[in-house]
């Protein structure tokens, strides 16, 4: 190859459009994110909402390796785990504000964002919830003989739940088409995990259970597409589960309103200017020659009129009435 | 100063992606730190009065400890070293590595110790200028260090530092590779064992296994039986340690190539590998390498993303680390009976 070549098309097995969809899809998460980070200061925002930005790169590089018939099992900290998954920002942002029209009809909130018809099993308000929800979605996939995959998303502090180790266990028993996703982010809650955790890698722990247990750097799309693309290549093969731990960090506190006093002073500037995975793939993507400084230019302003959209929508949509109240809560087999 | 050795174990070592497309082994922590334990005893048995650690976590402190607790409880212990664990902050990164081997290097230790795998070691001997390293593979994905026991490794580390045995006869002088990268962001590296320009358009998951991705090779020794580029490159020609040359390779499509070697790429992956060139290359021979959209990779990791653009060349110097050869030490101890009783320093032998 020389410098006059023409610009490449593709970036190893990845086209124009899967970087361009993965792009979309962590700017997406990005805007929506900040967004809500200045909202939810005005009180408007019913409930907690966690903050997903930072981790974006996780959740593009995970997702860009599933199909719509896979399944996502999600955490507290689930925006971005559902955008990923093709979730409707504007039904997300209602739900969000607890409004009619919301994905889960304005009566889940943040924590609790789901979209069957997507995979989406939803965000999930206990700590370690996924685990063991993906492996009945790897099991009824192993029953039914078809080749999905179910990744459950966990953090630092959920990987020391029960639920998660029972999980590791079962899945390697039952030999599950699943992916188990370790978002270490470095902290439980406020907690760092020097205290919670014994030893720095959560992946270590696969050992114990007899499958592989692999480290990425959670700032990199490409390092998260890598790797996962292995584990569902792996899964989807009869393969059985992998652990893929993904360093990272987060932007902001556990919840909206956390003063992180725990944190040093500058950490998340310094994360912002050094690692930031935004900034980290638009780099590598506009010097390979493969996508122009231009064409990333015009998604930020197609997702920022898109999350526009989505916060006037939601703050114009009409509350559920007395009558939602108890529609979708009992059901009779 | 008393005779002081220091160590370093990298807790984080051996968790790429090799774990899971070609069944890589994973080395236990508690494992490292019981080695650190049997690296004490050999040490403390000839004599090592000090030995400076870098600070243990993830397990592997807790697992030295419970083997130092046990030994106070031995009513005949063997002499340990006095341990002391250098005063650093850690960021659970290579820096933690760098910064060790520099506070190491300026308390004027005999030799270091490092347990850890080809990149590990490339941290360190970055910065330990003519500190003596003892090399300790943890994982059977390496090159450049050994896989050893520590026991043997600590005896021979101590014969060394504690002046029982020469430099001349203890050490070997290690080769290096140097990079350097010029372009938008100009950076040189150092390589132990080999670089290699892949088509990989990222660094992403870091490990190489995919031989169609690699495109050329250069090897400072090509050992026949080790796992990796230089395992591959010593199907092609065999060039020991110490050679003093390298060797250049070229690949291209097993297909068409006019040479194919079934190599060891990795642990549990053995591909065919097509091989376009190659040639022997002396010190201080520049050799430029192909501009293309991809990656280096340094000592089988890849570290550095390359646009066509930049401009990466490589050099083979004969100033890299000096290492300690283990078998060449115990050779000599064996030889002039300096683990005969008697022969010992008195403290050593628990003498007191």
């Amino acid at each position: 190859m020389t410098t006059s070549a023409a610009p490449p098309t593709v970036l190893g097995d990845l086209s124009r459009e899967d970087l361009l969809d993965a792009y979309r899809v962590m700017r997406t998460i990005r805007e929506f994110e900040e967004r809500l980070h200045v909202e939810f200061a005005t009180g408007d925002i019913p409930g907690f909402v966690h903050l997903y930005a930072g981790e974006e790169a996780i959740a593009a590089g995970i997702c860009a390796n599933l199909r719509p018939d896979d399944w996502v099992g999600s955490t507290h900290r689930g925006h971005g785990h559902a955008i990923a998954k093709g979730c409707d920002v504007k039904a997300m942002m209602k739900e969000i504000y607890g409004k009619r029209g919301g994905l889960c009809k304005g009566k889940g909130g943040s924590m609790h964002i789901a979209d069957f018809d997507l995979g989406m099993l939803g965000a999930n308000g206990i700590v370690g919830g996924a685990p063991p929800l993906i492996c009945g979605v790897g099991l009824s996939a192993k029953m039914r003989g078809t080749d999905q995959v179910g990744v459950a998303f966990v953090g630092d502090g959920g990987s020391n739940q029960g639920t998660f180790l029972e999980s590791l266990n079962l899945a390697a028993v039952w030999n599950l088409p699943v992916l188990f996703v370790v978002e270490n982010n470095g902290y439980a809650e406020s907690t760092s995990s020097r205290y919670h955790q014994k030893g720095i890698d959560v992946a270590k722990r696969a050992d114990g259970f007899g499958l592989p247990g692999v480290i990425v750097d959670g700032h990199d799309f490409f390092a998260v597409y890598e790797a996962a693309r292995e584990a569902v290549r792996r899964a989807r093969a009869g393969g059985g589960p992998t652990l893929l731990e993904c360093k990272v960090s987060r932007y902001y506190g556990h919840f909206e309103g956390d003063q992180q006093t725990y944190r040093a002073p500058n950490e998340v500037e310094h994360i912002r200017q050094t690692r930031d995975c935004l900034t980290r793939f638009a780099e590598r993507v506009t010097t390979t020659g493969v996508i122009t400084r231009d064409e990333l230019d015009a998604i930020d302003r197609d997702v920022r009129a898109l999350i526009d959209d989505a916060v006037r929508e939601a703050k114009a949509a009409p509350d559920p009435d007395l009558a939602d109240l108890v529609t979708d809560v009992y059901v009779t087999y | 100063m008393p005779a002081t050795v220091g160590v370093i174990a990298n807790p984080a070592s051996g968790r790429d992606i090799r774990r899971l497309v070609s069944g890589a082994s994973v080395f236990d922590n508690a494992e490292k730190g019981r080695m650190i334990y049997r690296l004490l005893v050999g040490l403390g048995a000839v004599g090592v009065e000090q030995v400076l650690l870098m600070p243990a976590g993830a397990g592997l402190g807790e697992s030295l400890e419970r083997n130092l607790r046990a030994h106070h409880t031995d009513p005949h212990p063997p002499r340990l070293p006095a341990l002391t664990t250098l005063d650093m902050p850690l960021h659970d990164g290579p820096e933690d590595s760098a910064l060790a081997t520099r506070l190491l290097v300026e308390a004027g230790v005999a030799a270091i110790v490092v347990l850890g795998g080809d990149g590990t070691h490339r941290v360190v001997a970055t910065h330990c200028g003519d500190t003596p390293l003892c090399t300790l593979s943890t994982g059977t994905n390496n090159a450049f260090p050994q896989l050893r026991e520590a026991t043997i490794a600590g005896l021979a580390t101590g014969f060394l530092a504690t002046g029982q045995v020469a430099p001349e006869r203890a050490l070997r002088q290690e080769a290096r590779l140097t990079v350097q990268v010029e372009g938008a962001t100009p950076r040189e590296e150092l390589a132990l064992v080999d670089v290699a320009l892949s088509t990989d358009p990222w660094i992403g998951s870091r490990a190489l296994w995919r031989a169609e991705a690699i495109t050329e090779v250069i090897v400072a020794f090509a050992q026949p039986g080790a796992v990796g580029l230089s395992g591959t490159a010593a199907l092609v020609d065999p060039l020991p340690r110490g050679a003093g040359e390298a060797l250049y390779l070229r690949l291209a499509d097993p297909a068409t190539a006019p040479l194919v070697v079934h190599a060891p790429l990795a642990p549990g992956l053995i591909l065919p590998v097509g091989v376009a060139e190659w040639r022997r290359i002396a010190p201080g021979q520049a050799v430029p390498l192909t501009p293309a959209l991809g990656c280096l990779a340094l000592d089988g990791e890849r570290e550095i993303e390359l646009t066509p653009a930049d401009r990466a060349t490589v050099w083979l110097r004969s100033d890299g680390p000096r290492t300690i050869d283990v078998d060449a030490v115990m050779a000599h101890a064996a030889a002039h009976g300096l683990l005969r009783a008697g022969r010992l320093p008195q403290a050593a032998q628990g003498v007191e």
